[in-house]
């Protein structure tokens, strides 16, 4: 069977992608998934040779044509405040609709229709490490849910197909939508945090978005050492819900000037984070491959 | 005048910056639009007010009245409902609250109850920031739901500060569309980069102008700098990588615990920003 | 006419019995309807997998339409499961190999029941396997 990991932080920026390719780098066997849709970085590093792109179909929205006879039912039913001017000048603001039919089925001239339009696309290439399921979305395109899950569902495909025995997903941040659909029915999730308060009160509702899925969830403390006091409380949080903290990573400048140069950190093995970063893989490797 | 405070990369000090803004103004409303993740208060600590419930409206079904409600599961766009014989299931979690199954399902048998999916919160900073912020509920998907009430609670008639979440889809433009201006808050390494380019294209399709904040000048390249300098982009400030920075912002403290001069920093940029919007100064360098 | 249903429902990664067994039901790529009197089938194009939530549960509303008693695949996820279970259809879970063995072995009363969902998730958002 392969398993799934999913990278998560709540809070954005704690470094969930860097730990991501490091991975990617480190184990075998995988495939990975950058599931952080509408701002994906983990192509950046690796070297791509894209060899399929597909066309991201969906999120239906509601169109109105020049039939409607601004009777103004469908305004009143909207529950997504989508629809404006409904007994003079019609609009329907796309962002806000979310294509439930509601207008189609009430209106009694036909006018409305729910239409798919291109929302982005995802792609399937190789890298020097592993093949690498990803997509861009469109700017300002809804729907990061629906392709979180067909990049999802195309790495499994190729799991399955190649016998693969881990996939590695690098999340979003936030606890909505691309999140949940991030998590679902995957083995492991590894929650970056980092000891501020901010990213302690992401973390605390990260965790318990996670909870609801029954996954094992594993613990990174990023930057432990910018804050020792706010570090312990994540270490006493954790302990006390039962949540293994199975790493903890440093302070390190080193860390964005080896991005900026486009190179791994776990390559700069003298580096504080690259240590801790590959003593983290270690860690989790006995989990992911059991 | 509406200012929003957004990124595509998450973590490179939107609320930093956001709450600064608010800090040199005084007097304004902050609106915290990261409902998923919303961490201003952390830095304002407002007198927390009023605390507004927000719900949706989800359906029950008496299936007792041994009605059909094979015609609510056909409908429902998200799958919530399947209907097998006499039985309904009902999955909450799939359900958007749109009353779809209400209108088409047989009268008087689908009926509604209120569910929660987060809160607003209402409050004061000392000395006048009028402060908001939403907060959705782990393991709800309505972020727009909590957005949307952000959204009928701006008070156009003053300054508006907003603090959107990370992204560059659905929730960010939600946060952005409405502004005068939106300031982009970037850090110099390949990745806040490559989605600071994707926020540029949205603002643009969105015709909101924009400028940037450079966040830990210092860390990587001056490839966005350049690349800002080359396209006439405004670059509104430049904050150094400074440890010190992190430290103080771990414990809650803001970039004026900092270095007190930031509060004139960014003082002189709502200037800026406001003759820009009057038509007064050009946005760019 | 025959007085019972003797069709059964495998989740196929393509159309023909030497495919694989499909891991998912929800977004599984087929489904194989297996009529074991005739020993003739048909696979359908599962539409589901492109929904954005709750594709098992409209898969489920599928094969339950079919009038199949049983369904055979890797894993089922608490949605789909609970929709199967009411409409009194078997499930067999943790079946791997190809459609043809797995056909064979239900004949054979090989394969186990399953009486619970595999996947642990009481989310049916995003996705459902």
């Amino acid at each position: 069977m392969v398993k799934q990991i999913t990278i998560i932080s709540g809070k954005g920026g704690t470094g969930k992608t860097t730990i991501a390719s490091s991975f990617i780098k480190m184990a075998h066997d995988h495939i990975a998934v950058d599931a952080d849709v509408d701002a994906a970085n983990l192509h950046i590093l690796l070297n791509l040779t894209t060899i399929k792109k597909e066309d991201l179909i969906g999120g239906a929205v509601a169109v109105v044509n020049q039939t409607c006879i601004n009777c103004g039912k469908c305004e009143e039913l909207c529950r997504f405040d989508a629809i404006s001017g409904s007994t003079s000048d019609i609009k329907i603001d796309t962002l806000k609709c979310e294509g439930c039919g509601v207008c189609q089925y009430i209106c009694p001239a036909g006018a409305i229709e729910l239409k798919k339009d291109k929302q982005g696309e995802f792609y399937t290439s190789d890298t020097q490490f592993c093949k690498l399921i990803h997509a861009r979305l469109n700017p300002a395109a809804e729907n990061s849910g629906l392709l979180v899950t067909m990049v999802r569902s195309i790495a499994e495909d190729i799991a399955y197909a190649e016998n693969k025995k881990l996939i590695i997903i690098d999340g979003a941040p936030g606890i909505g939508c691309p999140v949940i659909a991030s998590l679902n029915g995957v083995d492991f999730a590894l929650i970056v945090t980092e000891p501020t308060l901010s990213g302690i009160s992401d973390f605390k509702k990260i965790y318990k978005v996670a909870g609801f899925f029954n996954i094992k969830t594993f613990v990174c403390i990023n930057k432990h050492d910018i804050n020792d006091k706010n570090t312990e409380a994540i270490e006493k949080f954790c302990a006390s819900n039962n949540i293994q903290v199975i790493g903890k990573i440093a302070y390190d400048e080193n860390v964005p000037k080896v991005l900026a140069a486009k190179n791994y950190i776990i390559d700069y093995t003298d580096s504080p984070a690259a240590k801790d970063i590959i003593q983290l893989y270690f860690r989790l490797e006995k989990f992911l491959y059991e | 005048m509406i200012i929003s405070v957004a990124s595509g990369k998450g973590g490179t000090g939107k609320t930093t910056v956001a709450v600064s803004f608010a800090l040199a103004a005084r007097y304004c409303q902050f609106i915290d639009y990261d409902v998923e993740a919303p961490n201003a208060d952390i830095f304002l600590k407002p007198d927390i007010k009023n605390i507004k419930k927000v719900s949706i409206k989800q359906p029950y079904f008496l299936t007792d009245t041994g009605n059909d409600f094979s015609k609510c599961a056909e409908f429902c766009h998200y799958n919530a409902i399947a209907v097998i014989g006499s039985e309904v299931i009902f999955y909450p979690e799939l359900c958007h609250g749109c009353g779809g199954c209400l209108l088409v399902g047989p009268e008087g048998a689908v009926r509604e109850k209120d569910v929660v999916v987060g809160e607003v919160a209402k409050g004061f900073t000392t000395p006048g920031i009028d402060f908001l912020k939403g907060n959705l509920i782990p393991g709800s998907m309505r972020t727009t739901t909590l957005q949307n009430e952000l959204e009928k609670m701006l008070n156009k008639s003053g300054l508006v500060i907003i603090d959107a979440p990370p992204g560059n889809s659905c929730s960010m433009v939600m946060s952005v569309k409405n502004s005068d201006y939106c300031i982009l808050v970037t850090e110099p390494t390949p990745y806040g980069f490559n989605d600071l380019l994707i926020s540029m294209e949205v603002l643009e399709g969105l015709k909101v102008p924009y400028g940037v904040i450079i966040n830990r000048d210092g860390v990587g390249d001056s490839a966005i700098e350049d690349y800002c300098t080359e396209r006439n982009i405004r670059v509104h400030l430049k904050i150094p990588n400074d440890i010190e920075i992190a430290k103080i912002y771990s414990q809650g403290g803001t970039l004026l615990d900092y270095d007190s001069s930031y509060g004139e920093k960014f003082g002189i940029i709502l200037k800026v920003i406001e003759r820009i919007s009057i038509g007064e100064a050009d946005n760019h360098n | 006419m025959k007085g019972k249903t003797v069709k059964i429902c495998i989740t196929s990664t393509g159309t023909s019995l030497d495919s694989n067994v499909d891991p998912r039901f929800g977004r599984c790529p087929y489904f194989i309807i297996y009529d074991t009197d005739t020993d003739t089938f048909e696979a359908i194009n599962n539409a589901s997998r492109q929904a954005m939530g709750g594709a098992g549960i409209q898969a489920g509303q599928l094969i339950a339409s079919k009038n199949v008693s049983a369904v055979i695949t890797g894993n089922f996820g608490p949605n789909a499961f609970r929709v199967l279970q009411t409409a009194g259809i078997k499930t067999y879970s943790r079946v791997s190999g190809t459609v043809k063995d797995a056909i064979e072995k239900y004949r054979n009363s090989q394969l186990t029941e399953t009486s619970a969902p595999d996947v642990t998730s009481h989310y049916g958002v995003g996705r459902s396997n």
